[in-house]
């Protein structure tokens, strides 16, 4: 680690290849579709609040969030965004609480896409959408189908916002890091270090969010704790968001050969769980398997550490690695 | 009465040539980092953050503290801390050498008296973690006593302007050998208010609520202190990481649920000027500003931060690819990128602005 830090200030290997390539053909791709997928969701949602109608296109536009999640870095970061987009894991269960206090207030907050903007993140974006398309007993009224409608609205806001701030501004000072006048990335190494941060905590966000928090331990296995447990989706965010992650590393690094091997097993044994919603990880032959996937995401980042960090000349923050 | 021991002390100080700080530069900061070959080093700052000078460490620092009037800089070694390191800030040469005592550590802080004749240790027993202040007079650096700490896992220390000392018992009780920590289900921190002879004057427990939070930095506000938290909490909690102290109560200070996340759990570095407190998450690579009463006011980003100290009115802020950035209002500016990297803190100098 200590080498690699070094590597990281001194060397400053002109790989420049990296950014640029992560830049144009992940990031900014990846925010366009899920702004394209958000937007269809809110056109639809206008429309109808038939939950079966909507389901499909809330289901796309999550695919598409998981193609870009992993990136926790600048106009996502601004504003509580990321969160408004995705409010998990929630422990305390606020975003339920809260959202059923709206519905049972009939909050006119609820009903304003642009005061709905000013309501805290936990009752906003896709899994406020999910507690609406999925409810534990059928919603009734008219207030629940508005909200639908302006919680749908909202979220394509946010995407449009996400992907107006890295077209307007943000993807260049990612591009132009170390020019004079760039406050934000002091030097090239910077941009650097902050896109591979991104690959490095996406991995690690799916090994203990995803994954360990269902597992919890063999002998308590917590399914209740699983993401999107209401539609299901768990299974399919851990392979979309593995999947979204190679993309990524490869074009950080499109060489990095033992930690695209080391995604496609991970992706492999996560394709392969014999329970999607992993509700059925109460059986012990269920939950090693999950065990395994998660040493096996462990297995990639450890790799892309080593292999995408000494390509890039950069390493994990020298006191985020080692605080006191 | 003075002693016999304190009486020769008080001569052999007389004798010995002491320089004042002027004569080191009159650096305003301390910082320990990382040099490029790899060896550590702790760095005297001036006033606007150009470094003055720097004095060779045998390993990895964490905190300094400076002798109110003399030159002198004890540069704290890396959790568990096995020397601290008494450094001449004029001739870079180590004047003397502290090690703990049988069965303690240090924990990587430290503070001198008002008057400079005394110098206040953080450290931990070994074998329980239970919290000790070692006391330690100045003119030989020998060690004059101990007082438990009312806690367990001290960190941070200050100097009141009373002259009383505050301890930030974190809390946590860690392995001897190493960091590993051992009860994070029973935790809980506390600050010990602590006379200059270390008779206990009082103690303020963390809030049952947020019992898991760990006191680990302190900076001094208008009537008490800010400390900066450590959530050992489930991570998906985003908890309050700015807490303050006055009138023995401890107050959490909340920041918005999407704020509050951007910490990542983890406050690393505080600081205060007369209108604002600031914490750093090097976590999450983010600064957070709140007003004096503790009203959050907003994120600023800022790879790996880590060390902060007030200038003037707004901050600077140590970071680990070896930037120093100025945090105003307008914004953050560059000020200076060395080869080196940053270590967790970035001490004012008593004086300082």
């Amino acid at each position: 680690m200590r080498a690699m830090i070094l590597a990281g200030l001194l060397l400053a290997t002109p790989a420049l290849a990296d950014v640029p390539t992560a830049v144009t053909d992940h990031i900014l791709p990846g925010y366009a579709n899920f702004t394209e997928t958000a937007a269809g969701l809110a056109m639809m949602a206008e429309t109808t609040c038939a939950p079966d109608q909507l389901r499909p296109a809330w289901n796309a536009a999550f695919d598409a969030w998981l193609g870009i999640a992993h990136i926790r870095l600048g106009p996502v970061e601004d504003e509580g965004r990321a969160l408004a987009i995705a409010f998990w894991p929630d422990p305390k269960g606020m975003g339920a609480k809260q959202q059923a206090a709206m519905i049972a207030g009939m909050d006119p907050m609820g009903l304003d896409p642009v005061a709905f903007r000013q309501a805290s993140v936990a009752v906003r974006g896709l899994m406020a959408m999910e507690r609406l398309l999925y409810p534990e007993a059928p919603l009734t009224g008219d207030y629940p189908c508005a909200l639908m409608a302006t919680t749908a609205a909202d979220l394509a806001q946010t995407a449009r916002d996400v992907q107006a701030g890295w077209e307007g501004g943000f993807a260049d000072a990612v591009l132009t890091a170390g020019a004079d006048g760039n406050t934000r990335f002091l030097s090239e190494v910077e941009a650097r270090q902050a896109l591979f941060t991104q690959l490095i905590t996406g991995i690690e966000f799916v090994k203990e969010s995803r994954i360990a928090r269902p597992l919890g331990t063999f002998d308590a296995p917590r399914p209740d704790r699983a993401e999107a447990k209401a539609s299901g989706r768990a299974g399919r965010n851990i392979v979309l968001s593995l999947t979204a992650l190679r993309d990524y590393a490869a074009a950080l690094d499109p060489d990095a050969v033992t930690t695209l091997a080391a995604f496609d097993r991970a992706i492999a044994s996560a394709a392969a769980l014999p329970d999607p919603t992993l509700a059925g990880i109460t059986d012990p032959a269920a939950w090693l398997k999950l065990e395994i996937l998660g040493q096996q995401v462990q297995a990639a980042q450890d790799a892309a550490v080593t292999e995408i960090g000494d390509a890039l000349g950069v390493g994990v923050g020298f006191n985020a690695a080692d605080g006191d | 009465m003075a002693s016999r021991r304190a009486f020769l002390a008080g001569l052999a100080a007389a004798t010995l040539p002491r320089m004042s700080w002027a004569e080191a530069g009159n650096p305003s900061y301390l910082a320990a980092a990382q040099l490029a070959d790899g060896t550590f080093a702790l760095h005297g700052l001036s006033a606007a953050g150009h470094s003055l000078f720097d004095l060779p460490l045998p390993a990895r620092g964490h905190a300094a503290a400076a002798h109110p009037t003399q030159a002198l800089a004890v540069a704290f070694a890396r959790r568990p801390g096995t020397f601290a390191l008494v450094l001449d800030a004029v001739t870079g040469s180590v004047a003397h050498r502290l090690a703990p005592p049988g069965n303690r550590h240090f924990n990587g802080h430290g503070a001198f008296s008002a008057d400079g004749t005394r110098l206040y240790t953080a450290e931990q027993r070994a074998d329980d973690s239970a919290g000790i202040m070692g006391i330690w007079e100045t003119a030989g650096f020998t060690r004059t006593g101990e007082v438990l700490t009312h806690g367990i896992g001290p960190h941070d220390l200050k100097r009141l302007p009373d002259g009383s000392l505050i301890v930030a018992n974190g809390g946590i009780a860690t392995d001897p050998t190493d960091r590993t920590k051992l009860n994070l289900d029973t935790m809980r921190a506390s600050l010990a208010r602590l006379d200059g002879d270390g008779t206990l004057l009082s103690l303020a427990e963390m809030p049952q609520e947020y019992v898991q939070n760990s006191i680990r930095h302190l900076t001094l506000i208008p009537g008490g202190v800010a400390m900066a938290l450590q959530w050992e909490g489930d991570p998906a909690e985003a908890v309050p990481l700015l807490a303050l102290w006055q009138e023995d109560q401890i107050t959490l200070c909340p920041a918005p649920l999407a704020e509050a996340a951007r910490m990542q759990g983890y406050a690393g570095s505080i600081a205060a000027t007369a209108g604002q407190i600031a914490i750093t998450s090097s976590h999450g690579g983010v600064i957070q500003i709140y007003g004096i009463d503790g009203a959050f006011q907003q994120t600023l980003t800022r790879i790996d931060a880590s060390g902060i100290a007030a200038q003037g009115d707004g901050f600077l802020v140590t970071d680990g690819t070896g930037a120093l950035t100025r945090i105003t209002a307008a914004g953050i500016t560059a000020v200076e990128t060395m080869p080196l990297a940053w270590d967790n803190h970035l001490v004012a100098l008593d004086g300082a602005v």
